[in-house]
């Protein structure tokens, strides 16, 4: 269903969910449920893929916080993988003329935020909570494949991890994948990072083409994991 | 005589002053020009509070550029008026005293930044949003939108309140129950709704609990963290989806009440 559409025949049925782009009165009209917007362009096309999930209901953040249901305790000087979930967020973009507007943003998942940090220094944070090693559910989870370094010589307790979604890409084909690095600095720091890794179609970045300038995609960990 | 070759003053000609004017409009003209095509430039890249900034910066130092250039055109020698600032420096900071304090209460609000453009504020009794930060006062747009001017002295020595200072803030509500109606189940619903809300933060937790056992009513108290940009719509949301949620699950939210007890049975009159 994630792909690109000519502007005349998008209609689209993901789950009980319907959408596209229809005429009424001589007027094209887009419309998801309720939602209703005119669209007033003769050609281009509609995107329609996962976007990074900090824009429902609205973008308050750039951060996704995801809760681990049971702590991982990670060995000193090691590597390792796991393979967590994060929220699916679809976008419908309209594109041409080498634009892009978002036109709507939807998802199958009830968002929720959360604090990280104290409420001074800390950042506001998409919640997300994930088993490690679950599958991926189409439109509702993705799959989020992370890379664990412990670099500090301390045996350590990850419960959480935040990342900073502007650099995340996600791809798309037979599943819905995004991949990440972390690296643990001490008992208390660690380093998160999106990474890229090519693996089926890529989703369009909402921050690229928002032209929202990324000043550095790390995040540092500051207040515990 | 041409005309313009006529004296105002010592060697300074009439030519001499229309060529200072033509200077400093033009140079007024180039801060703004260059001012309006950095804000659209850095619009969407950097802090409105830090564009303003900026902005000020450019287009000042534009004009005392070029008012500094023309001033020897004009017979104004700089480095007498470094010698005589000093002493004039002493007469101005008397008899301009407030202006000063303003002056430097703005440069230092500028440095400290208790207060950035947008935050919602309390200073000085005066709640709103903060409209700009001018050298020698602060502009506050109240919620009801009056615009209200606050000399810079006086928003550097006053408490502020900053309510979008940090990112999340706590609020509360305290809601009563009947006595008869089930506390638990009244607690579940109450924690069941505010969970449900988005903006209602996982961490730190809500927090819901019998804080008295008051004369009319059993009265519940529910502790909350939102973001700070978004506390006061989640407050006006939830209260609204408590009482509907406790209402339609039979729990009343009561009205004063008292229990009259007479001594003799009351008699009725035939």
């Amino acid at each position: 269903m994630y792909g690109v559409y000519e502007l005349q025949n998008f209609h689209l049925k993901i789950r009980d969910l319907e959408l596209g782009i229809f005429e009424e009165n001589g007027f094209r009209i887009y419309r998801r449920g309720d939602l209703k917007k005119v669209v007033v362009a003769e050609s281009g096309r509609v995107v329609v893929n996962p976007v990074e999930p900090v824009n429902l209901p609205k973008n308050i953040t750039r951060f996704l916080l995801i809760e681990f249901d049971k702590p991982m305790v990670v060995e000193p000087k090691s590597n390792g993988k796991i393979s967590l979930t994060f929220p699916i967020e679809i976008a419908v973009i309209l594109a041409g003329k080498k634009s892009f507007e978002v036109l709507d943003v939807f998802s199958f998942v009830e968002p929720k935020y959360t604090l990280y940090g104290d409420p001074k220094n800390g950042v506001v944070c998409r919640y997300w909570r994930s088993e490690i090693f679950e599958e991926e559910e189409d439109y509702v989870k993705g799959r989020l494949e992370v890379e664990i370094s412990n670099s500090s010589s301390e045996w350590v307790e990850v419960e959480k991890l935040v990342f900073d979604v502007y650099g995340m890409k996600i791809y798309y084909g037979e599943s819905v994948v995004a991949f990440a690095e972390v690296r643990i600095l001490s008992e208390k720091v660690a380093e998160t990072e999106f990474v890229d890794r090519r693996i089926g179609k890529k989703s369009l970045e909402l921050y690229t083409a928002r032209k929202i300038p990324m000043v550095g995609k790390k995040f540092v960990m500051e207040w515990g994991f | 005589m041409d005309l313009l070759d006529l004296r105002v003053y010592g060697d300074v000609t009439v030519a001499d002053v229309l060529i200072v004017v033509a200077v400093i409009l033009f140079a007024v003209i180039l801060a703004k020009v260059v001012t309006l095509n950095l804000r659209r430039a850095l619009a969407d890249k950097i802090k409105r509070d830090q564009l303003e900034l900026l902005t000020k910066i450019v287009y000042w130092s534009i004009v005392v550029i070029a008012l500094i250039s023309v001033a020897p055109i004009l017979g104004l020698n700089l480095s007498g008026l470094l010698v005589a600032g000093g002493v004039a420096g002493i007469v101005i900071g008397f008899a301009s005293q407030s202006v000063v304090s303003n002056l430097v209460s703005g440069l230092f609000l500028m440095i400290e930044k208790p207060v950035r453009l947008g935050d919602q504020v309390e200073i000085e009794g005066i709640s709103g949003f903060i409209e700009d930060i001018r050298i020698m006062s602060t502009i506050v747009r109240t919620y009801d939108g009056l615009y209200v001017r606050i000399p810079n002295e006086r928003v550097f020595t006053s408490n502020i309140v900053n309510y979008t200072g940090n990112v999340a803030r706590r609020f509360e509500y305290r809601i009563g129950i009947k006595y008869n109606d089930d506390v638990d189940k009244a607690m579940e619903i109450i924690r069941e709704v505010v969970e449900k809300h988005p903006f209602v933060l996982k961490h730190p937790k809500p927090d819901v609990f019998v804080e008295d056992l008051g004369d009319n009513a059993v009265i519940l108290s529910v502790r909350m963290w939102a973001p700070a940009t978004e506390w006061f719509g989640v407050r006006m949301e939830l209260l609204r989806d408590i009482k509907k949620k406790l209402e339609e699950n039979g729990i009343e939210i009561p009205f004063p009440q008292r229990v009259v007890w007479f001594a003799n049975e009351l008699e009725l009159k035939k």
